[in-house]
């Protein structure tokens, strides 16, 4: 879902610039008043973890893949700010060092995939309504993903549908159902893995699930 | 942090392993773009490794294997930093900036 440069008008590529760094700044004021010193190692592996597995794209259907975007694991793991930052740092090395996502539609791609992955917390924290019920919250884990993915390639489908390169294409109406109907199937493999790494996690390593503290509302146990 | 440690090395086994079996499919956006018939420019910047291939290595496994470890520990390293940033106390913050 990594946009390259010359697909986004400049327009495109200024306003989703703004909103990103917008929320970029909100969730490092919200991450520097919410979050202990045992965040360093966390953020260091599970952003490192992240990197590794976008690297691998699963087959999908019709000559297609996907990869796992991971910001929905994030949020669980890291809570929703620093899963913001997370995404976006693994975002920022990608364009850098290896022309996965462009430098133009950097901003686009922080929106599509750090801030609505990140912001999947809440859609988990609504949909599990503070049950303990561990049934629950996987299958919160598991639409909350599908759902972050989906929307990101709507985003992603808004963003260069309204773009002049796309407009003798059929603009908005062709490339919205388009990326639409890719996503809704690569979603799945989403959904799928991230479950069965929380569900993995919550098993061996029940104390790393910072996020999943926080969604529990213990959110200012700063652990030294 | 030994456990860390492990999760670094099990990441690396993992990427060792799978990189074989990874889809070269495009991917959904790729996908939908070609349907299209609309090209990819000429990116303004490269990168330095550009589809994660290490640069003058020629078997493809080895080069995606050590493009992809670099990029592990070129994350661990960044995000270990913006952590420690984050976590320290304010009137520090105040201090250094």
């Amino acid at each position: 879902m990594h946009i390259p440069d010359g697909f986004l008008s400049p327009e495109i590529s200024a306003l989703t610039y703004t909103i990103a760094i917008g929320f970029l700044i909100w969730s490092w004021k919200k991450a520097r008043a919410t979050y202990s010193q045992s965040l360093a190692p966390l953020l260091a592996v599970s952003s490192a973890f992240i990197f590794a597995a976008q690297m691998i794209n699963f087959p999908i259907a019709y000559g297609t893949s996907g990869h796992l975007v991971g910001g929905t694991f994030l949020a669980v793991v890291l809570g929703p700010y620093a899963a913001i930052l997370s995404m976006t740092i693994v975002l920022i090395m990608q364009a850098l060092f290896f022309a996965d996502g462009g430098i133009l539609s950097f901003g686009a791609n922080v929106l599509n995939m750090a801030v609505i992955g990140g912001l999947s917390f809440f859609l988990i924290k609504l949909l599990t309504k503070n049950s303990e019920g561990k049934e629950r919250f996987f299958s919160s884990v598991f639409v909350a993903s599908w759902l972050s993915v989906v929307l990101g390639a709507l985003a992603c489908g808004v963003q260069i549908g309204v773009s002049p390169v796309f407009s003798n294409a059929g603009g908005v109406a062709v490339t919205v159902p388009a990326m639409l109907f890719w996503h809704v199937l690569i979603g799945l493999g989403e959904a799928a893995i991230t479950t069965t790494l929380i569900t993995q996690l919550q098993r061996l390593q029940p104390a790393v699930l910072t996020g999943l503290a926080i969604l529990r509302g213990k959110q200012n146990e700063r652990t030294p | 942090m030994k456990e860390h440690l492990k999760a670094l090395i099990l990441m690396l086994a993992c990427i060792a392993v799978l990189i074989p079996f990874a889809s070269n499919a495009p991917d959904g956006l790729e996908k939908v773009t070609e349907t299209l018939r609309i090209g990819e420019n000429r990116p303004m910047w490269r990168g330095l490794m550009p589809d994660y291939s290490f640069p003058t290595i020629e078997n493809p496994y080895i080069s995606t294997l050590l493009a992809g470890a670099f990029g592990i520990l070129l994350v661990l390293g960044v995000a270990y930093i913006v952590g420690v940033v984050i976590a320290k106390p304010k009137k520090q913050q105040r201090e250094d900036s």
